[in-house]
């Protein structure tokens, strides 16, 4: 609803906007969608002002069409893939987080989510050298892991201070807060909203189910209407400011004792990639850091493709990570 | 309205409406009734849950509007309104490049023409705009018009997908019905009125969120399910067909809405084959014809591939 002020466009006095209200067009889709002519006659203004009202006022309230060739031209010079450093979360994400796209974890507790998230996170501003925003709700982000996961990649303590410099923390407890801070990021743009160095290049939402669920539920719309201005917030932030939206959520079981991701119907259809993370059940090894990713929902790669994906592999060096293979090589060979 | 409009008329409008849009009568026979596939001034309406295939049918569909006539497309324009900020471009040249390299296979040396140029002069015929809330729908489509006039060529409107605004208007309101369903109404009143001045076709999609408790709109779907042909095990399959799927199918949208849709095509997510891959199915009703068109289709690398 976009309320008809005078000085809105060139040509809409006050008068003007009294003789609307008269005519009971109070709004510029009241006016649009209004018989021009008959109006005219109404409110006795000339029929040639009128129109070019509507027409100042169509082309500041619409949004443009663009050319498809112009938009993958743009696109092919934009868009940034950017690796979680993880290879087989990489493998099913068709090589790591597309920037301008929404792309869900979910999984139940103690599945890893805010894992992937830190190691992402660590990932971008460390090897990509890019700012990351990242939006807890849960109060589960733990700035040691962070730094533990840091030092496991770099000894010199200024490059880990810059790294942590470049993730910007943005703690939210309720569905207002989100909604405020989301909206911030879209007025004032995410390079002012982010203090450290380097373009921002992600968005990480931990978790928008634990904001979203308490007020979801009952036969009320509000619930239902803030969650979908929050997956509309992210979904623009995503394509204005062409950077990677990373949310988390949690699973619930269908019918068929199937998990599926939470926050139900409406929220399915709004993220582009969504992977299913889950521990492993393996007999023998109750606290392993292995976990398995399935591929639920993507318009890239085949869904139902599964990988396994170590956690741990954040918090190690490459040095690490290959003296950690070499060494489990050697207990296969030795004869038990 | 109308007096007016002729009165209005300029020499564009005419010819807009005199030399008259191309039918997409024969766009995807596979899924559409013979011979009863949208002609202008229909409306078809994509409904089903999430990843049951909407998404990629109107990239197929979308394809086979921009792609050129000799290489078998209808070589019309398209206007593709994104009001979900879902629009995929890569998967959609994705798409139309198998398209174009398939054909190109089939006649092996002819002219060779820049593969990138000819993606390019596909894309040149797609014109694609981003939505934000119900009331830039509206004045977005007031704003087409003009575009609609203009353009002979561009026979399809695409909108993906027109319950996106559903939550947010129920809220926003209040109380009454009719002030949550205004800004719909007044798209669909609007929309009636382009589709008979300027001959235009409708994709819209709408996701299924709202289930259906009701038995009836559950027999008639397991009626025309494909995959039920065995009569021995009608009736098992049949209740896990209706608990899967067509619990999903109420249509919940703004009555104004309902009133212009000609063609419904219902999408649901089947089984997966044994090497794997996950069959859709489709279902299209129509109001000219009797019965049901079912479908099913894979989704490949390079798109939709039926069955």
């Amino acid at each position: 609803m976009v309320v008809l002020r005078d000085g809105m466009c060139p040509g809409l006095s006050e008068e003007l906007v009294e003789a609307f209200r008269a005519a009971d067009i109070t709004t510029v889709e009241d006016l649009v969608s209004s018989d021009t002519e008959d109006l005219a006659q109404k409110c006795s203004v000339s029929y040639k002002a009128l129109l070019a009202i509507r027409r100042v006022l169509l082309a500041q309230h619409t949004a443009f069409p663009v050319s498809g060739a112009d938009l993958y031209e743009d696109l092919l010079s934009s868009t940034a893939i950017l690796s979680t450093g993880n290879p087989s979360l990489d493998k099913l994400l068709d090589s790591g987080l597309y920037t301008g796209e929404l792309t869900e974890l979910a999984g139940g507790p103690g599945s890893g989510k805010t894992q992937v998230c830190f190691g992402v996170a660590v990932n971008i501003s460390y090897q990509l050298k890019q700012s990351v925003i990242y939006v807890d709700s849960t109060g589960g982000l733990s700035a040691s892991r962070l730094l533990q996961m840091l030092q496991a990649k770099s000894c010199n303590i200024e490059e880990q201070m810059e790294a942590l410099q470049r993730i910007q923390v943005f703690p939210v407890f309720d569905i207002f807060s989100l909604l405020g801070c989301l909206h911030h990021f879209r007025c004032v743009g995410l390079q002012q909203a982010s203090a450290g160095g380097g373009s921002v290049k992600a968005v990480i939402v931990d978790s928008v189910s634990a904001v979203i669920s308490p007020i979801l539920g009952g036969k009320q719309n509000e619930g239902m209407s803030m969650m979908m201005q929050v997956a509309r917030l992210l979904k623009t932030i995503a394509k204005d400011f062409n950077v990677a939206v990373l949310v988390t959520n949690t699973v619930t079981r269908d019918g068929n004792g199937q998990l599926k991701a939470g926050l139900g119907q409406s929220w399915s259809h709004v993220p582009r990639i969504r992977i299913l993370l889950q521990r492993l059940e393996r007999p023998g090894s109750t606290c392993s850091s292995v976990r398995t990713a399935t591929l639920a929902k993507s318009s890239r790669q085949p869904c139902h493709l599964k990988e396994e994906v170590d956690l741990q592999c954040w918090g190690r060096s490459e040095e690490q990570l290959y003296g950690m293979s070499g060494k489990r090589k050697l207990e296969n060979t030795e004869p038990s | 309205m109308t007096t007016t409009a002729k009165m209005t008329e300029n020499g564009a409008q005419l010819f807009a409406r005199l030399e008259g849009r191309r039918s997409l009568r024969d766009i995807e026979p596979h899924i559409f009734p013979d011979g009863a596939g949208p002609i202008q001034g229909d409306v078809v309406e994509f409904h089903g849950t999430e990843g049951s295939g909407k998404t990629e049918t109107m990239y197929h569909l979308v394809t086979h509007c921009i792609l050129p006539a000799d290489r078998g497309g209808l070589e019309v324009e398209v206007m593709y309104v994104d009001t979900d900020y879902h629009f995929d471009m890569l998967r959609l040249v994705t798409v139309l490049e198998q398209r174009l390299g398939e054909d190109a296979k089939g006649e092996d040396s002819g002219a060779v023409v820049e593969p990138e140029e000819r993606v390019r002069a596909c894309l040149g015929r797609l014109f694609v705009v981003h939505c934000s809330s119900s009331v830039q729908l509206l004045l977005t489509l007031h704003y087409l018009e003009n575009t609609f006039c203009s353009r002979p060529a561009l026979c399809l409107l695409v909108i993906d997908s027109i319950s996106a605004f559903y939550w947010v208007d129920r809220s926003g309101g209040g109380e009454s019905v009719a002030k949550q369903e205004a800004n719909l109404r007044k798209c669909s009143e609007l929309l009636d009125r382009l589709l008979r001045d300027y001959r235009i076709v409708v994709f819209a999609t709408t996701h299924a969120i709202m289930r259906n408790y009701g038995h009836s709109a559950q027999a008639d779907v397991a009626a025309m399910t494909p995959g039920l042909s065995e009569p021995s095990s009608s009736s098992s399959s049949w209740r896990q067909w209706s608990s899967h799927a067509s619990n999903f199918d109420k249509a919940y949208l703004s009555r104004a809405w309902q009133r212009l849709v000609t063609h419904r095509v219902l999408f649901s997510k089947g089984e997966v084959t044994k090497d794997r891959k996950q069959v859709f199915s489709a279902a299209c009703t129509t109001t000219s014809t009797r019965g049901t068109k079912c479908s099913s289709f894979y989704v490949m690398g390079g798109g939709v591939q039926f069955l």
